[in-house]
């Protein structure tokens, strides 16, 4: 990713709160991830060494899991209102949302495609937030159970790592396509540098969550780009 | 190499603890000094460091008379053990007598096998390194597999003096067992041959005198199924579906790099797409 063509106009996009809650989650969550790998399967066995032992790797991953319960609080704490829209949006869905993976589909393999109408999150990063919610759910609330097992049902404590194992097994799925997506697939690049600086490059913006970018022109917050350029085609 | 197993007529056990002693003996385990339990009982339960446990029971039998009944208890050398299935390491083995056994070596101290043995057996020591620093390894009793090996008994049978204990081939202690089993029947109508299905028989099997509760056993033990649904499931299909989601990244990858080679595939070209 070097250049763009981008006119270099740039749009706020993400508050300072989700820029640390985003890293914060991507971190501890890659952290965690590392130090279960020995303790998933012996093909990791290797990693031990690196992580300081059996002991080692399994005080890094109960500090990186309380790190890995923070984010959602930091998010809340320093931007309540772009969490609540967030919380909104993952519960509305709308027709254009089901338009946008067929067209996404086509997008993701490099076909032509049409940008399909999306607020500020897209119907990809919505289905991502609510398996990742739930896959979270599912890793921290069974973590406890391994972490203290003397004060749960042993029932309770054989189950939880079943359940680890099917949030994480999801978990790393939908983060991989996630990382995919904006570090690798060129169309979404530029929601990688969004989420670490906070600004996206306003065409962009408008290209991929036009609804949301209209709104902030009638607010007056982010400028008019049709004005200055007028030869787009309707998408 | 033959399966071999322990055979335990506990209606003929006294109760001496002789067992207990050569247990620690032979396997240098250290003294773990115990709050007095309300019986006659040393330990509640095996532990780390006591891997063989003489239990006594104060029981009342069908006719309203006490009996005391004594077990001596260890780990069972499942057939299907639920502690070998969870190992990560494969520190929990089968041995070549088709008892069950870690290696030390091996042991990360995850204590899996502790979460998932059906019989509260297995268990966490703790040691300290030279440096100071604390570790964890699984331990329990190891059928003394290193006197299998030179062709001797266990500790615990040789030692045992009333002959409640004794070592030999799969079929020849079955037999054993059943026959005992028709002697002591008029005397206990309840009495069974503990080698459970549920973990695929054992490799310690009990004439009991009462029905496996009695003695604190579960009746039907088993795997637990959540360690199957873990084991034989979810750790398969989330190693695969790994292995998919990648295969299907680099598909994409691979192909937008054939079909959207000079960035076309956007109709309005204003995506980004300059490397
Ligand atoms: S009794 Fe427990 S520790 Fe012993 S073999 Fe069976 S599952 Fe493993
Ligand atoms: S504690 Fe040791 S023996 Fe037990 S499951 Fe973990 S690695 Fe295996
Ligand atoms: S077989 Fe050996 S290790 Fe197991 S209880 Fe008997 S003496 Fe102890």
């Amino acid at each position: 990713m070097s250049k763009t063509q981008y006119s270099g106009v740039k749009v706020k996009r993400f508050s300072k709160g989700f820029v640390i809650a985003h890293a914060v989650n991507a971190i501890s969550f890659f952290a965690l991830y590392i130090t279960a790998l020995p303790m998933y399967t012996e093909w990791f066995d290797w990693l031990y060494p690196v992580l300081g032992g059996p002991e080692g790797a399994r005080l890094l991953h109960r500090i990186f899991a309380i790190a890995f319960i923070t984010p959602t609080f930091i998010w809340l704490i320093m931007d309540p209102k772009g969490f609540l829209r967030w919380g909104k949006e993952l519960v509305t869905w709308k027709k254009r949302d089901l338009q946008f993976f067929t067209e996404f589909v086509k997008e993701l393999f490099g076909f032509k495609f049409k940008h399909v109408k999306q607020t500020f999150f897209n119907a990809g990063e919505k289905i991502n937030s609510i398996i990742q919610i739930l896959t979270a759910i599912l890793i921290i609330g069974s973590g406890f159970p391994m972490w203290f097992p003397d004060l749960f049902p042993k029932a309770v404590v054989q189950w939880a790592y079943v359940a680890h194992n099917i949030g994480f097994g999801l978990a790393i799925a939908v983060v991989v396509g996630h990382i995919y997506l904006s570090v690798i697939h060129k169309n979404s690049r530029p929601g990688y540098t969004g989420v670490i600086t906070g600004e996206v490059p306003a065409e962009w913006a408008k290209d991929h969550y036009t609804e949301w970018y209209e709104e902030e022109v009638k607010k007056g917050n982010f400028p008019d780009l049709d004005k200055d350029k007028n030869k787009k085609k309707g998408a | 190499m033959a399966d071999y197993i322990k055979y335990v007529d506990v209606t003929k056990c006294d109760g001496c603890r002789a067992c207990m002693v050569a247990c620690k003996n032979w396997n240098d385990l250290p003294a773990e000094p115990e709050e007095f339990q309300g019986s006659v009982q040393s330990h509640a339960n095996v532990t780390a460091n006591t891997w063989n446990v003489l239990s006594f029971i104060e029981h009342e039998d069908s006719k309203g008379n006490l009996d005391y009944l004594f077990r001596h208890s260890s780990c069972f050398h499942c057939s299907d053990a639920a502690c070998v299935k969870v190992c990560p390491e494969e520190a929990m083995h089968y041995t070549d007598f088709g008892t069950v056994n870690v290696d030390s070596d091996k042991c990360v101290g995850c204590g899996y096998c502790e979460q998932n043995c059906p019989f509260d057996v297995v268990q966490l020591a703790t040691y300290k390194d030279k440096n100071g620093k604390e570790y964890k390894k699984a331990q329990k009793c190891t059928m003394c597999v290193d006197r299998i090996e030179e062709g001797m008994q266990p500790a615990c049978v040789t030692t045992c003096h009333t002959d409640a204990m004794e070592f030999g081939t799969k079929e020849e202690m079955i037999k054993k067992a059943e026959k005992r089993l028709s002697e002591i029947k008029d005397k206990y109508p309840n009495a069974m041959i503990y080698n459970p299905e549920g973990v695929g028989g054992t490799h310690t099997i009990y004439v009991l005198a009462e029905k496996p509760s009695v003695y604190g056993l579960p009746e039907k033990p088993k795997v637990p199924t959540s360690a199957v649904v873990w084991k034989d499931y979810a750790q398969p299909i989330g190693k695969m579906m790994l292995g998919a989601t990648s295969m299907a990244l680099v598909g994409a990858f691979v192909s937008s790099k054939l079909f959207n080679k000079e960035g076309k595939g956007h109709e309005e070209d204003g995506g980004g797409s300059h490397e």
